[in-house]
């Protein structure tokens, strides 16, 4: 008999979901940062839960994409749709659940007014990178630069 | 969501700004420090919010798939008497946490504590606002019994902690503890009681909800990021805030959670009528989950601050058998350990109303010996107060069957509405002198996309 898979749901972000996003991004990066992420999640939270979201799978949340509405920065007087931080489980990869966030979260942005999607990345994180461009991200005439102090 | 605020009549405008002058005099704190608390957030707005993109069809009930109705004239008898009552209730919560809160916030251990706990009275303001423009953009004087819409706003605003429809809103805060477990597992009952009445048929009681959720999950937050550090400092040593304390305001605030649900065994009506999508123990089965699972993130927060260099598996494990075995591992004792009290204990209202069971679901046949449990797992500055005293009295009443345990419930809480004012320098809403006197609500200007709405920025 089939087994059937069990269903991705993506949800606004909450409260409770503090201690699975630290266990994602200690499994992406190694470090244990309950801190960082308690005053992360409870600004986008903050923000609006509804731009950001998280994906469960079997009732477990496997990603996070968090992101917010703004305007007014960097020339930028339209207000935009960011997306900021993501992640998923790496033992959940392949399902489609970084395209599943994202086409919630670019729903969302679309309907509350966005015209534009934005975000920054790091060229030498190439996974991140790929999906980016993967879901429609290209090259903006805004370019990131930076001068190093002392 | 599309938004659209509104103000309501200017009477009861002054009417809440001189309920403020009384019962929040932190306000004008919150604005003053707004922008280095809470930077790029928009400016607060004391405004009615509506989501404009909220279905014009009824999503459940007996009417499923009729259009959603938008004035209680439509409403039948019945019906409008049910959802005017959900609306004061709702109004006397929003009221009732500020009141509660005001008392023990300048205790906060930090200013970012403080200053997140202020935004979120400050928010619940907002939607005591909100349930007044419920009350006063239409006409319900038809379904309140006779009782006139400024008197319906002003017995709202003389309720004070005690008095309030709800008992989660009666009990005083002990601490500091208490606005931070209350805005956690309290306002946590709140977001599902928002959540459901989205579909409500009368449709701009359901354009209010989106609006107000949004604000609620920050008032969760304002619950669970503190706590999460309070359980850190502990793991680590500090002797201020432990475990234990925290597993007593919540041994204090969960049973009154789940109570906020209705009894276990109603919510037909609600559904029946489109008002809510689920019945009150589906609700309140939800909440318990969620709960549990919040108490389980901080356990692990509070293991893994007091064992760094263990790995998450092995903390999962020492939490596993902590709880099954109830002893002590490595050095961490099963009291250091957060656990949801028992559905039955200390209920006073619902199903297991007035049952005699501990904290961890015992049965306990003695009701000394039930008091004495008690005054073990509640916290001790609440067990010198008046509502611990009248539960007591009730208990022993029922343990002896002098009164059953329905009539306990109907009996508490037996503190009475004052039948005057409690403010002795206004009397509400019809006292307040619109024309010259009237307080103003602080730091009020103009919001530049809601013109005439008051908030806390210059423009």
């Amino acid at each position: 008999m089939p087994v059937e898979a069990p269903e991705i749901t993506v949800r606004p972000l909450s409260d409770v979901d503090i201690d699975a996003i630290t266990r994602i991004d200690e499994k992406l990066t190694g470090r244990y940062r309950p801190d960082f992420w308690e005053e992360r999640v409870a600004y986008y939270i903050r923000r609006d839960p509804e731009s950001s979201r998280v994906a469960e799978l079997g009732g477990e949340v496997v990603g996070f994409m968090l992101g917010d509405m703004r305007g007014g920065e960097f020339g930028l007087e339209e207000t935009s749709g960011w997306i900021e931080r993501f992640g998923v489980d790496p033992a959940a990869r392949g399902k489609g659940i970084g395209r599943k966030l994202f086409d919630a979260l670019s729903e969302y942005f679309k309907a509350s007014g966005a015209h534009t999607l934005r975000t920054f990345v790091d060229t030498g994180q190439t996974e991140t990178a790929t999906f980016l461009k993967a879901v429609g991200f290209g090259p903006s005439a805004l370019t990131a630069l930076e001068q190093k102090l002392g | 969501m599309k938004v659209e605020t509104t103000q309501i009549p200017k009477k009861y405008e002054d009417a809440i700004a001189h309920w403020v002058k009384h019962n929040f005099q932190d306000l004008p704190l919150l604005g003053k420090y707004w922008d280095k608390y809470f930077p790029q957030d928009d400016a607060f707005c004391l405004c009615a919010k509506l989501d404009l993109s909220t279905s014009h069809v009824q999503e459940v009930g007996e009417h499923k798939g009729q259009p959603k109705v938008e004035d209680p004239s439509a409403l039948t008898e019945d019906a409008a008497r049910h959802l005017l009552t959900i609306i004061r209730a709702q109004a006397s919560t929003e009221f009732g946490s500020i009141q509660q809160h005001q008392v023990t916030i300048e205790r906060s251990p930090s200013d970012q504590d403080k200053f997140w706990v202020l935004r979120v009275m400050a928010e619940e303001l907002r939607h005591g606002y909100q349930m007044f423009h419920m009350l006063t953009s239409r006409n319900w004087e038809k379904h309140s019994g006779g009782v006139k819409t400024e008197d319906m706003v002003e017995d709202v605003l003389t309720m004070e902690t005690g008095t309030h429809v709800l008992e989660a809103f009666n009990l005083p805060y002990d601490s500091f503890v208490d606005n931070v477990v209350f805005s956690g597992v309290i306002d946590r009952v709140g977001k599902y009681q928002l959540t459901m009445q989205k579909v409500c048929a009368y449709r701009p009681f359901a354009q209010s909800m989106p609006p107000m959720l949004r604000e609620e999950a920050f008032h969760l937050a304002t619950g669970v990021v503190p706590m999460r550090r309070w359980l850190e400092a502990a793991a680590q040593g500090d002797a201020f805030i432990t475990p234990e304390q925290i597993q007593q305001s919540l041994n204090k605030w969960i049973p009154r959670g789940l109570e906020m649900f209705g009894d276990e065994r109603g919510g037909d009506t609600n559904l029946k009528l489109g008002f809510k999508d689920m019945k009150n123990r589906e609700a309140q089965s939800k909440y318990w989950d969620e709960v549990a699972k919040l108490l389980h993130d901080l356990n692990l927060r509070f293991l893994r601050a007091r064992y760094p260099s263990k790995s998450p598996e092995t903390i999962e494990r020492m939490l596993a058998a902590l709880l099954r075995d109830r002893s002590s591992a490595d050095g961490t004792s099963y009291d250091e350990i957060l656990k949801m009290p028992h559905r039955e204990f200390f209920r006073r209202r619902g199903e297991p109303a007035f049952r005699m069971v501990s904290v961890e679901g015992d049965p306990i046949a003695d009701v000394e010996e039930y008091i004495r449990h008690l005054a073990r797992v509640l916290p001790q500055a609440y067990l010198a107060s008046r509502d611990m005293a009248q539960y007591r009295d009730l208990i022993r009443k029922v343990a002896a069957r002098e009164v059953t345990p329905e009539q306990a419930a109907m009996k508490s809480p037996m503190m009475k509405r004052k039948a005057e004012s409690v403010c002795p320098c206004s009397k509400g809403v019809r006292w307040v002198d619109v024309d010259g006197g009237a307080e103003k609500l602080p730091q009020v200007a103009t919001n530049e996309g809601t013109p005439g709405a008051p908030t806390f920025h210059a423009p």
